[in-house]
């Protein structure tokens, strides 16, 4: 014990110098209780920054919707826009965030401002200029693979901004980018993984052995790099299952991937017989009528 | 000397000093001037050039005056009611212009009178090359000069001077009426115009802003420092304009006005109404990257004008810390310096638009227009029906084809290949259709109904497919794409 109060101490002593004082700022927690008492500071800590890295190189979307999510959540707790730093040609390749798919996700496109911008450097200009101001409730930035400009003391000047003005900074890298060390907070790796079944109100009849899902996204996160420890509960990963009403995450039941007996009844959102498609109206004539 | 085609043949329409004193004049017929002198050097003139280095003139003198404008197809007026004390007195000011335009190698002559019919003659026609002349002396001075310098019709001076009427001053004083009747309203107009009897207004090349501040250098400046300090000088005394006024400003133009006759124009925008002489100067300050490569032998002068302006009422300064002042207006600072970095158009908030046509149900708003608080979740229930998760999270600017193998023809398909990795649909969801939307015209889109599926596949990943047309309708097989990409 005697060890533990002078590492403390000491620890107290260089936080000045350090600037990244640990317990400053409070952590989010990501809703799920036994998610959150695995992680080192029960969530991510705010005003801090964090790396999210996809898994495979096709997982980009899923890396930047456990990103979303995450904000969402943020979102609910603390006042002001966040900035969303893209890359153009990134935003031609993967495509642009599209403002009814986070709505769906839960977050409000009415707080998001996104920039677009030529070169990874600007990038980081952008981010940096963003997390010295503390209307904001938080930066998040896309770095492309040849992102050269962001090295260890690039993360560093983002951390200390972070800690300084409380806003929480995350940053979605390429795949091929994990093995630089960084000033992150922590850094996740995130999976696609198959959606849970829809619940059998819900579900309708199927063709062709395929199964409908209810849309709720399921990632695989893992946590590389934290720097209050890590976790061993948490080295092997976690699945989780963003709930959009309550903007929390939730671990999924462990059986719930299996079709329940009774999918075929009940009310088919989506008619799947050609003749009852129905083509839709503009807004301009549903209202008029 | 040079030369224009008109219908007679080639004339003369400007020549220089050796050419005037070899007895040639404007308006000469160029096979009569080869005659006299074969050794004549000749080029076309460049009408269209002359006007558009007029112009220029015009706005390289407002460091004299807000008011100028070009004369074509000769001259410049410059409005300076209220400017001349800046220089030291009309006579300075007019001592000062004509050794700068001396400097650009152009011969100038100018006059000042208290009217522009006025000024226009004696610039023109008076004996001497700089001239002052003041109300009283003015009938005095317009009297001997030409007809022609009453700003006519060519035919009306001719028709004057067949009737011996070759003076200003042969006309003062005449009986009015039948010169009206003889020669129009206008021609005694002119007259009273020049002589000060009847007001003339001036039209300047820029409309006047109220609020601007200038400075002028005692030797011209080139490095970036120099200039930023001379910024912080303009947006504080703009600034201080502004906050007399109650007003702030959302566009400014800083002019740096270069030594041998241009300026540089740096125009700025702001997301709100500002007069902070701080922040101003700090944007302004970020365009200067390439100044010096553009400053040529240096500016002269410069002035930051406010091209639009807001009423901003008086608010106080902060008072507690960072945490307890979060206001919208805060971001204000942020938003301009994303914009003056990055541009208008590429730093933007989402608005929604009444369309069910995907591309089209959301659009780009630059943060320069004020932000409204729009209703997502109402847009979102009215365009996809209420269902949760039936809108991908990025979405694809133009769909992207893709090839697949569907197990029954207006079905999903069971496999597809998108960017030469192949993908197997473990489910699918679908289809919507969404109708094209024929009242519009097109453009260069798909005019064909689109039945959308929410794909998974094997790894988990979750894609959203559209067939572009129906089976049953068109002759040809429909084609598919990808138009997004769920979390």
């Amino acid at each position: 014990m005697k060890h533990r109060f002078e590492i403390e101490a000491l620890r107290r002593r260089i936080a000045p110098q350090e600037r990244l004082t640990p317990n400053a700022r409070p952590a989010l927690g990501l809703g799920a209780e036994a998610l959150d008492a695995a992680l080192p500071a029960h969530g991510l800590k705010t005003g801090a920054l964090h790396e999210i890295l996809p898994a495979t190189h096709g997982d980009f979307a899923a890396g930047a919707g456990f990103g979303i999510c995450f904000l969402a959540r943020l979102l609910r707790q603390r006042p002001g826009p966040i900035l969303w730093a893209v890359p153009a040609h990134l935003a031609n390749g993967e495509g642009a965030l599209y403002p009814p798919g986070l709505a769906a996700l839960g977050l409000d496109p009415n707080r998001l401002i996104r920039i677009e911008v030529r070169k990874p450097i600007d990038i980081l200009w952008a981010l940096e200029e963003g997390l010295s101001h503390a209307p904001l409730a938080a930066v998040a930035g896309i770095l492309p693979d040849s992102a050269r400009a962001y090295d260890f003391a690039a993360s560093r000047r983002l951390a200390l901004r972070a800690a300084r003005h409380g806003v929480t900074a995350l940053i979605l890298r390429g795949r091929q980018a994990s093995a630089e060390g960084t000033a992150a907070e922590t850094r996740w790796s995130v999976a696609s993984l198959p959606a849970a079944p829809a619940s059998p109100s819900q579900s309708s009849g199927q063709s062709s052995g395929q199964s409908s899902y209810s849309g709720a996204p399921r990632w695989r996160l893992a946590l590389l790099k934290s720097r209050q420890g890590m976790s061993r509960r948490f080295s092997s990963g976690w699945d989780v299952e963003w709930d959009h009403d309550t903007l929390s995450f939730r671990l999924p039941a462990p059986l719930a991937d299996r079709t329940p007996a009774g999918a075929t009844t009940g009310a088919t959102p989506w008619p799947h017989e050609a003749g009852r498609a129905s083509s839709r109206l503009p807004p301009e004539w549903a209202e008029a009528s | 000397m040079l030369v224009t085609t008109t219908d007679n043949g080639q004339r003369i329409t400007a020549l220089n000093q050796a050419a005037g004193a070899l007895g040639f004049s404007p308006g000469m017929a160029l096979a009569d001037a080869r005659a006299i002198h074969p050794a004549l050097q000749v080029a076309h003139a460049d009408l269209q050039g002359d006007e558009r280095a007029l112009i220029r003139l015009a706005l390289w003198c407002q460091c004299f005056s807000p008011l100028t404008r070009p004369d074509f197809p000769d001259g410049v007026s410059l409005d300076i009611a209220g400017c001349a004390h800046l220089f030291g007195g009309e006579s300075a000011l007019m001592e000062m212009l004509a050794s700068k335009l001396g400097r650009f190698g152009l011969t100038a002559r100018l006059a000042l009178a208290p009217t522009i019919g006025g000024a226009w003659a004696l610039a023109r026609h008076a004996p001497d090359d700089r001239l002052a002349v003041t109300r009283s002396a003015l009938a005095g001075h317009m009297a001997p000069l030409p007809v022609c310098a009453l700003r006519l019709e060519e035919g009306t001076v001719k028709a004057l001077e067949k009737l011996g009427l070759k003076r200003v001053g042969d006309l003062i004083g005449k009986p009015r009426a039948p010169l009206a009747s003889r020669f129009g309203p206008l021609a005694l107009r002119r007259l009273d115009e020049a002589l000060g009897h009847e007001e003339e207004s001036f039209r300047p090349l820029n409309p006047p802003h109220l609020h601007a501040a200038q400075c002028r250098f005692a030797e011209p400046i080139v490095t970036q420092e120099a200039i930023g300090i001379a910024i912080g000088r303009l947006t504080r005394d703009l600034c201080a304009l502004l906050e007399k006024a109650g007003k702030g400003v959302r566009r400014v133009e800083l002019r740096l006005f270069r030594v041998d006759g241009w300026f540089e124009a740096l125009p700025l925008a702001t997301s709100t109404p500002t007069r902070d002489a701080a922040h101003l100067a700090r944007l302004l300050g970020e365009r200067l990257d390439r100044i010096e490569d553009r400053a040529g032998f240096g500016f002269e002068a410069a002035s930051l004008t406010a091209l639009s302006v807001e009423t901003l009422a008086m608010r106080q300064e902060d008072l507690g810390d960072d945490a307890m002042t979060m206001r919208d207006g805060d971001l204000a600072p942020l938003l301009d310096r994303l914009v003056n970095r990055f541009g208008a158009r590429n730093v933007t908030r989402a608005e929604p638009h009444a369309s069910f046509l995907p591309e089209r149900a959301a659009r780009a708003v630059s943060v320069l227009k004020p932000a409204q608080s729009h209703d997502w979740q109402a847009h979102a229930r009215c365009i996809q029906d209420g269902a949760a998760f039936a809108r991908p999270l990025f979405l694809f600017a133009v769909p992207e084809p893709v090839t697949t193998l569907a197990g029954v023809p207006d079905g999903p398909p069971t496999r597809f290949e998108w960017r030469r990795v192949a993908h197997l649909v473990t489910r699918a969801e679908g289809p919507e259709r969404i109708a094209p939307e024929w009242w519009r015209a097109p453009l260069g889109a798909s005019r064909k109904t689109r039945d959308y599926f929410r794909i998974e596949d094997e790894a988990g990943r979750r894609f959203w497919l559209f067939r572009d047309g129906l089976y049953e309708r068109d002759e040809e097989t429909p084609r598919w794409f990808i138009h997004g990409v769920f979390a």
